[in-house]
């Protein structure tokens, strides 16, 4: 289900979706169907894909990625070697439509555990905190949503060294891979998101609109508080300017530009700062350089490493 | 492992305002997994003056899985199988989140029952006849109210009770109360010839 045979992701999901519905179609009483029976076939599905790659994959130089379009596309081809001008390394997430979440959560504990920037998890805390006033303006029950904040945070303690929880880069790999850890964080992401969203409808209701032509409330009951729902802008931004937390998306499509030079688009996600820093300088503007960086694929997220 | 500590909260939240909402969760036995839901029928619909039972089973990877539902007392509704009261609700699939609670799943199967979506069914039958026939299927519906959401009741535990400790087992009394829409006698008779 890679992006070489296949332009999009999300018609490939589309496609899963039709084959159930397809299958149920045949020779069979509507009645007869029951609900578990369909989540069953979706699960059957995606231990299909989880065999395939973990939530978060292995480090892997970018040559992997040239390696995946070695008969393919030569624009696409092009652009990799130019990202490899800046990017030596990408780690591969697993296409469930969590891809987004898992490559933040990933890139986000790795580069605490590798910064400890403590500065950092105090401001994050901080930010953790408002989102939970937010989700109880917004009349979320604390059961909601308490237990996925409360693995967040731990997941942020144990990064930084020196406690009695501390933990490896490889502890972190293979948490990340954990059900049990990596999908209730993926969750404490959905869940401020949207409670972002819906704090500011009006910022992005246009946005909403634009993108699926619904309430923001319909939006994100349908596309941002489901697992498995794939990220947009709208998701995005949210969760950065929510975290304040920068977030690079280098774009790898097969676009090129009039010139007929290869270039590589990216946006940077700047979260828009609520609290401006208490001591400032005169020079203190300062441009914020994203620490996490994803490749964007159509339909996917994956993580880079800068070189 | 299902979240045991979740699964409490919400039953304490859910029963606070069970007079209000009209919606109440109980234990089935011990197991924190079996529950079964109610709901009264909402009012100026076919379905008032109803009590609903629905049987919830949650898996080990609730929240994270939609809790499965299922009607005991028959209903005629497009969205509810007939036969064995399976539910055609997109949140009880694809479109659950762990940010839902049991409560808003039957504050939801409620909605569903002032709301029926026909065009998306779940009964062909009934949908059918709701698109072609609305006031057959209002008749029907009510009828099915009558008989089977109003009788079944009227303390049905104290009847799985009595014929349990007749010595059936529960599993097989619930069936057969069910089957009957709750009638005592009638399941005794069901049990009794096997």
């Amino acid at each position: 289900m890679e992006n070489d045979k296949k332009p999009n992701n999300v018609v490939d999901d589309e496609m899963e979706k039709w084959d159930i519905n397809l299958s149920i179609d045949v020779g069979e009483e509507w009645s007869n169907y029951r609900d578990d029976e369909v989540m069953q076939q979706h699960n059957a599905i995606q231990a299909v894909e989880a065999g395939k790659l973990p939530y978060v994959g292995d480090k892997e130089p970018l040559s992997a990625l040239a390696a995946e379009y070695q008969s393919g596309s030569p624009v696409l081809l092009e652009k990799i070697k130019v990202l490899g001008q800046n990017y030596a390394a990408i780690r591969r997430t697993r296409g469930d439509g969590n891809c987004f979440f898992r490559c933040f959560m990933f890139s986000y504990l790795e580069h605490i555990m590798e910064s400890q920037d403590k500065t950092e998890v105090d401001r994050i805390k901080e930010n953790v905190e408002q989102c939970k006033k937010t989700l109880q303006g917004l009349g979320y029950a604390d059961f909601t949503f308490e237990d996925f904040f409360t693995l967040f945070l731990d997941q942020v303690n144990d990064v930084l060294q020196g406690n009695e929880t501390s933990i490896s880069h490889d502890e972190l790999v293979s948490r990340s891979r954990d059900q049990s850890v990596s999908d209730y964080v993926v969750m404490f992401f959905r869940f401020v998101t949207s409670g972002e969203i819906r704090r500011r409808s009006e910022f992005f209701e246009p946005f909403i609109m634009g993108l699926s032509n619904t309430t923001v409330e319909k939006f994100c009951k349908a596309s941002v508080e489901p697992m498995g729902e794939e990220s947009d802008h709208v998701h995005i931004t949210a969760l950065s300017d929510t975290l304040g937390v920068p977030i690079r998306v280098m774009y790898l499509d097969r676009s090129s530009s009039d010139s007929g030079t290869v270039s590589i688009n990216h946006h940077d996600f700047i979260p828009a700062i609520s609290d401006p820093p208490v001591a400032t300088n005169s020079d203190s503007v300062s441009v914020v350089e994203p620490f996490i960086t994803l490749l964007y694929r159509p339909g996917h997220y994956d993580i880079l490493y800068p070189k | 492992m299902l979240d045991l500590s979740r699964v409490q909260k919400e039953l304490m939240d859910c029963n606070r305002d069970k007079d209000i909402s009209g919606i109440s969760v109980e234990l089935r036995g011990d197991d924190l997994s079996r529950l079964f839901g109610t709901i009264s029928g909402p009012i100026a619909t076919p379905y008032e003056g109803g009590t609903f039972r629905i049987d919830i089973h949650l898996t080990d990877e609730y929240p994270f899985e939609p809790p499965k539902m299922q009607f005991m007392t028959k209903v005629w509704h497009p969205n509810i199988s007939s036969q064995n009261g399976a539910i055609c609700l997109d949140i009880l699939k694809d479109q659950w989140s762990p940010a839902l609670t049991i409560k808003t799943a039957l504050l939801s199967l409620q909605a569903l029952l002032s709301a029926p979506e026909p065009d998306d069914p779940q009964d062909a039958v009934v949908a059918q006849q709701y698109l072609r026939d609305y006031p057959t299927f209002v008749g029907t519906a009510r009828y099915w109210t009558e008989t089977f959401a109003k009788r079944a009741s009227v303390g049905i535990e104290e009847k799985v009770q009595k014929l349990v400790e007749m010595g059936f087992p529960e599993d097989l009394v619930r069936k057969s109360l069910d089957k009957v829409g709750g009638d005592e006698n009638m399941a005794l008779e069901k049990l009794c010839s096997g």
